[in-house]
C-alpha cells in the first residue's frame, strides 16, 4: 500500500514538474523543471529496484546534461532575456498529437494481456537490487556495444569540440 | 564437347582474337597487324582442313552447345554445328580469306588505315564463320547482322570519298530490308515451334505441324535474308555499289564471305524451304531472272570491278537457281567453284587497278605483256567462269544444267544456258579489252605487282583448275558423296547425276565457245564495230547501261512515296509523341513548383507531420484490425 | 499492487508531454529538453519491462545504460551546433532557423 502511495507521489512529480517545463515561459525554469522530472524518474527506477540506473539516471542526466544545458542557457542570454511568447502556432494541433498518441499506447497497453509472461508476477520485495547482474552482462554477453558506445561518445566529444570552436578560428 | 566440335569453335574465334589483338596493341606496327591477322586465319585454314579431311574420312554431324539464356522455355545458345556442309565452306572461307589478306599486304602497302584494314578483315571473317558454324536460327542471325556490319566498315573503307560512304550505308540500309523479313521468318518460326535450334525446327517443320500456307510464307520470309545478303532482285542494288570498297574487300564479299552467306543460309535450312513448293519455286524463279538481269548488265558496263560485280549476281542467281531447283549438291558446288574463280577475277582487277589506276577498261589494253602473272590467272578465271571444259565452272555449271533438265522446267534452263552464253562473252569482252589488243594510255606505265600480290593469284588459278575434279560424274571421290540432301518425303530433290550428261555437256560448251567466239569477232578482230553495234541496239544498250533505272525507280519510290509518310510520322511525333512527352515534363515542374511550398525548412512543422502521420497510419491499422494494437501475441 | 501497466501509462503520458514539447517550444534549446522526456519515457518503459518480464537478465537496465549514454551524445551535440548556431546569426529560436527550405 505504501509503495502505491509512493508510486503516485513520484508519477505526480514526475508528470507534473514535466509539463510546467514544456510550459514555462522562462527556458531558465524548464531547465529546473526538467532536473525534478528527471529526479522523479529517478526514484521510479528506484522503487524498481534499479539502484544503478536510477544512480546513473541522476549523475548522468542532472549532472551532466541539464547542467550542460544550463550552461548554454547562460551563454545564450541576450536572446533568453527578451519577453517573447515560448510557444509556436503549433500548440492545438501538438495538443491533439500527443493526446492521441497517448492513448493509443494507453489503449494497446489495456489491450494487451501479458498474461502468462508474468504469471508469477513478481513481487515488489523480489526486485531486490540487479547491479552486479548489470556490470557482469556488461564486461561478457555487451561488451561490444559497451566498447561501440564508448567511441560514440568519444566522436560526440570530438564534434562538440570541433562545432564550437571552428567559429572562433574564423573571427581570429 | 569433342575434338571436331572444339576445333570449329577455335576456328571461328581465332579471327576475332586477332581483330582485339589488332585494336588493342599492334595498331601502330603495320607489319605485326598484318601477320596476327593473317597467323590467325591461317591457323583456322589449317584447322578447316583438318576438319575437312576428318569430314571425308568420317562424315558425321558434331553439336556443341554453350547455353546462354533462358526466354520463358526457350533456350538461346551459342553453339556450334560441324557437318560437311560446314567444313567445306569453312575450308572455302579460310582459304579465301587467307589469300586475300596476304595479297592485301601488297596492295595495301601506303595506306594509312593498313592495320585497321586488316582488324575489319578478321572481323569480316570472325563473322562469316559465325554464321557457318552456327547451330540455331537466333546465332546466324547475330552473325548475319555483323557480317553486314563488317561489311559497311569495309565498303566505307575510304570513308572520305563521298562515293564510298554512300555505298557503304546503302549496302546496310538495303541489307535491312532484306534482313527485316529474314528476322520476321525465323520469330514466326520459332514461335510455333518453340526452339532456335536447326535440328529440333527442322524435325519441327517436317513433322508437318505447319500449315502449307504459313510454311510457303515462313519460307519466303527467311528467303528474303537471302535476297538482301546475296543481293537478289530486287534487293541486288547495293552489291555493284560496294565496289567502292579496297579491290581486295570486294573479292572477299563476292567470293567467301558476305554473298555466300544468303546461299549458304538456303543450304543450311534447305530441309525447311523443301518443304514448301511454292517457295521453292519462287527462288528458282528469282534466281534464273536475277541470273539473266544481271549477265545482260554487265554485256555493256565498262567498270572493270562492276563488270565483276554483275557477273558475281548472274553467278549468285545461279546458285540461288539451282537451289530452288532442288539441286542442293549443285548449288553448293558452284558456290565452292565460283569462291575460287571469282576471287581469283576481283584479286586480278585489283592487280590491274593497281597497276593502272583506273577502272575503265577502255583506257587499258595490251596489259599481257606488261603483267603476265595477271593476265595468264584472269585467263584461266575467265575461262573458268566461261564454263570451258576441264575448268571448274564447267563442271558446277554442268552440274545445274542437268538439275534444271532434270527438274523439267525448260524455261530456267534455257535461261541459264542463254546466261552461259552471256556470261562466255561479257567476259571475255573484259579480258580481251584488258590484256590484248592495242595499249591504252592508261597500260604505258603498267608494271607485274609484287609477289604478295600475284602468289595468291597463282594459288586460286590451281584451285580454278582443279577444284571442278572433284564433281566428276561417277567417280569414287565425288562431291555428291559429300555434300547431299537426304530428302523429305513427298517433295521433290535432285541429287548429283550419277552418270554424265553428254547433250548438255556439249551443249553448254558449245554456248560458251560461241560467246568467246563473238566477243573475239567484236573485240579483238573487230569485224563488227562496237560503236557501230552501240547504235543499232540503240535505247536497249541505254537501258543497259543504266541496269534497267532500277536505281532511279528506287529513288522515285523513296522521294514520293517514302518522304510523305515520314512527314506524316514526323508530325506524329514532333506534335502528338513529343507533346505527350513534354507534357509530362510540365505537369511535373508545375507540380514541383506547387509542392516545394510546402517545405518551410521549419523543424517543428516536419517533427508534428512525422508524428501525426504515424498515429494516421497506426489508427488505420488498428482499424483494419483491432488486434495489430496488442502488444503481444497470443500467449 | 504496481503492475506493469502502472509504469507503461505514465511513460505514455510522459512520451505524449514530450512530444508536444517538441513541436511547440520555439526556443531550440527547448526542444532539445523536451526530447530528454522522450528518451525518459522510453527508459521507464525498458526499466520496466525488463524488471516484470526478463528479471534473471536485465536486458532492459542494458539497453537504458546505452539509450543514456547515447543520449547525452546527443544532447552534447545539439547543444554545441546550437552554440555554434547562436555565435553566427544570434538565433534561438526553431522557427528563424530555416535557412533549409526552397
Amino acid at each position: 500500500m505504501i509503495e502505491l502511495i509512493l508510486f503516485y507521489a513520484f508519477a505526480g512529480v514526475t508528470i507534473f514538474s514535466a509539463m510546467l517545463m514544456v510550459l514555462s515561459r522562462n527556458i531558465f525554469h524548464s531547465a529546473l523543471f526538467l532536473a525534478v522530472t528527471l529526479l522523479g524518474v529517478a526514484a521510479l527506477f528506484a522503487m524498481l529496484g534499479s539502484f544503478f540506473i536510477a544512480g546513473v539516471q541522476v549523475l548522468l542526466y542532472i549532472g551532466a546534461v541539464v547542467v550542460l544545458t544550463i550552461f548554454v542557457i547562460n551563454l545564450t542570454k541576450q536572446v533568453i532575456g527578451q519577453d517573447v511568447a515560448q510557444v509556436n502556432e503549433y500548440v492545438l494541433p501538438a495538443i491533439l498529437t500527443s493526446v492521441f498518441s497517448a492513448c493509443l499506447i494507453i489503449l494497446a497497453v489495456m489491450k494487451t494481456d501479458w498474461g502468462t509472461r508474468i504469471a508469477q508476477s513478481v513481487a515488489q520485495s523480489e526486485l531486490t537490487d540487479n547491479t552486479a547482474l548489470i556490470g557482469r552482462q556488461l564486461l561478457t554477453n555487451f561488451v561490444i556495444p559497451f566498447e561501440i558506445v564508448s567511441v560514440l561518445l568519444l566522436a560526440a566529444l570530438i564534434g562538440a569540440i570541433a562545432i564550437v570552436s571552428r567559429d572562433k578560428e574564423v573571427q581570429k | 564437347m569433342d575434338t571436331i566440335s572444339s576445333l570449329g569453335l577455335i576456328t571461328a574465334v581465332l579471327p576475332i582474337l586477332a581483330f582485339i589483338i589488332i585494336i588493342a596493341f599492334t595498331k601502330k606496327d603495320k607489319m605485326a597487324s598484318a601477320l596476327v591477322s593473317i597467323i590467325a586465319v591461317g591457323i583456322s585454314f589449317l584447322l578447316s582442313c583438318f576438319m575437312l579431311s576428318q569430314q571425308i574420312i568420317a562424315p558425321g554431324l558434331h553439336i556443341y552447345n554453350i547455353p546462354w539464356m533462358y526466354i520463358g522455355t526457350v533456350e538461346l545458345n551459342m553453339g556450334v554445328m560441324i557437318n560437311q556442309l560446314t567444313t567445306i565452306m569453312l575450308f572455302v572461307v579460310t582459304l579465301v580469306s587467307m589469300l586475300v589478306q596476304i595479297y592485301s599486304i601488297g596492295y595495301m602497302h601506303d595506306d594509312e588505315g593498313f592495320s585497321k584494314f586488316f582488324a575489319f578483315l578478321s572481323l569480316f571473317t570472325f563473322s562469316m564463320l559465325g554464321i557457318v558454324i552456327s547451330n540455331n536460327l537466333m546465332q546466324i542471325y547475330i552473325f548475319w547482322e555483323l557480317v553486314g556490319l563488317s561489311s559497311y566498315l569495309l565498303i566505307g573503307f575510304w570513308y572520305t570519298k563521298p562515293e564510298a560512304s554512300d555505298a557503304a550505308k546503302k549496302a546496310f540500309v538495303v541489307n535491312r530490308v532484306g534482313d527485316f523479313g529474314f528476322l520476321i521468318g525465323i520469330l514466326i518460326l520459332t514461335f510455333r515451334a518453340g526452339t532456335f535450334d536447326f535440328l529440333k525446327v527442322i524435325a519441327y517443320v517436317q513433322s508437318g505441324a505447319i500449315e502449307p500456307g504459313m510454311m510457303t510464307i515462313i519460307a519466303l520470309l527467311l528467303f528474303c535474308g537471302a535476297v538482301g545478303k546475296s543481293a537478289q532482285f530486287p534487293l541486288h542494288v547495293w552489291l555493284p555499289d560496294a565496289m567502292e570498297g579496297p579491290t581486295p574487300v570486294s573479292a572477299l564479299i563476292h567470293a567467301a564471305t558476305m554473298v555466300a552467306a544468303g546461299v549458304f543460309m538456303v543450304a543450311r535450312l534447305f530441309a525447311i524451304f523443301s518443304f514448301s513448293p511454292d517457295a521453292m519455286h519462287v527462288i528458282a524463279y528469282i534466281g534464273g531472272f536475277t541470273s539473266i538481269f544481271a549477265a545482260s548488265i554487265a554485256l555493256v558496263q565498262k567498270d572493270i570491278k562492276r563488270i565483276l560485280a554483275f557477273s558475281t549476281l548472274s553467278q549468285l542467281g545461279y546458285m540461288i537457281l539451282a537451289l530452288g531447283s532442288g539441286g542442293y549438291t549443285a548449288g553448293m558446288f558452284h558456290l565452292t567453284t565460283h569462291a575460287f574463280f571469282k576471287a581469283l577475277l576481283f584479286l586480278g582487277a585489283g592487280s590491274v587497278i593497281h597497276a593502272v589506276h583506273t577502272n575503265d577498261i577502255w583506257e587499258t589494253g595490251g596489259l599481257h605483256k606488261k603483267m603476265p602473272i595477271t593476265s595468264i590467272t584472269m585467263l584461266i578465271a575467265t575461262l573458268a567462269i566461261s564454263g570451258i571444259f576441264p575448268l571448274a565452272g564447267f563442271w558446277s555449271k554442268d552440274e545445274i544444267l542437268v538439275t534444271l533438265h532434270d527438274s523439267g522446267n525448260m524455261l530456267l534452263y534455257y535461261t541459264a544456258i542463254i546466261t552461259a552464253f552471256m556470261t562466255a562473252f561479257y567476259m571475255f569482252r573484259l579480258y580481251i579489252v584488258t590484256f590484248l589488243g592495242k595499249q591504252g594510255h592508261h597500260s604505258e606505265h603498267a608494271h607485274e605487282s609484287p609477289l604478295t600480290m600475284t602468289i595468291p593469284l597463282m594459288i586460286l588459278a590451281v584451285f580454278s583448275i582443279f577444284a571442278g575434279l572433284v564433281g566428276i560424274p561417277g567417280q569414287e571421290i565425288n562431291i555428291s558423296k559429300f555434300i547431299f540432301f537426304a530428302g523429305v518425303a513427298g517433295t521433290e530433290v535432285l541429287n548429283h547425276a550419277e552418270t554424265m550428261n553428254m547433250n548438255i555437256a556439249f551443249t553448254s560448251t558449245i554456248v560458251a565457245l560461241s560467246g568467246i567466239a563473238l566477243a573475239f569477232i567484236i573485240y579483238f578482230f573487230k569485224f563488227i564495230k562496237a560503236e557501230s553495234l552501240k547504235k543499232v541496239s540503240g535505247p536497249i544498250y541505254t537501258i543497259l547501261e543504266n541496269k534497267y533505272y532500277i536505281d532511279e525507280f528506287y529513288m522515285f519510290l523513296i522521294k514520293n512515296i517514302f518522304f510523305v509518310i515520314s512527314e506524316a510520322v514526323k508530325w506524329f511525333d514532333r506534335n502528338i509523341v513529343d507533346g505527350a512527352v513534354n507534357g509530362v515534363a510540365f505537369l511535373t515542374r508545375w507540380g514541383g513548383a506547387k509542392l516545394r511550398r510546402t517545405t518551410t525548412g521549419s523543424l517543428q512543422t516536419y517533427a508534428l507531420v512525422i508524428f501525426s502521420g504515424m498515429i494516421i497510419v497506426i489508427v488505420a491499422f488498428a482499424i483494419y484490425n483491432p488486434d495489430a494494437l496488442k502488444l503481444l501475441g497470443r500467449p | 499492487m504496481i503492475t506493469l501497466n502502472h509504469y507503461i501509462i505514465l511513460g505514455a503520458i510522459l512520451f505524449a508531454i514530450g512530444i508536444f514539447g517538441v513541436i511547440t517550444r520555439r526556443n531550440a534549446i527547448g526542444i532539445l529538453m523536451s526530447l530528454e522526456l522522450i528518451f525518459n519515457a522510453v527508459n521507464i518503459n525498458m526499466v520496466a519491462f525488463s524488471r516484470f518480464l526478463t528479471p534473471t537478465a536485465a536486458y532492459g537496465e542494458l539497453f537504458t545504460i546505452f539509450i543514456i549514454t547515447v543520449a547525452a551524445a546527443e544532447s552534447v551535440l545539439g547543444l554545441a551546433i546550437i552554440l555554434a548556431i547562436y555565435r553566427k546569426r544570434q538565433v534561438l529560436n526553431a522557427d528563424e532557423m530555416n535557412l533549409m527550405k526552397w
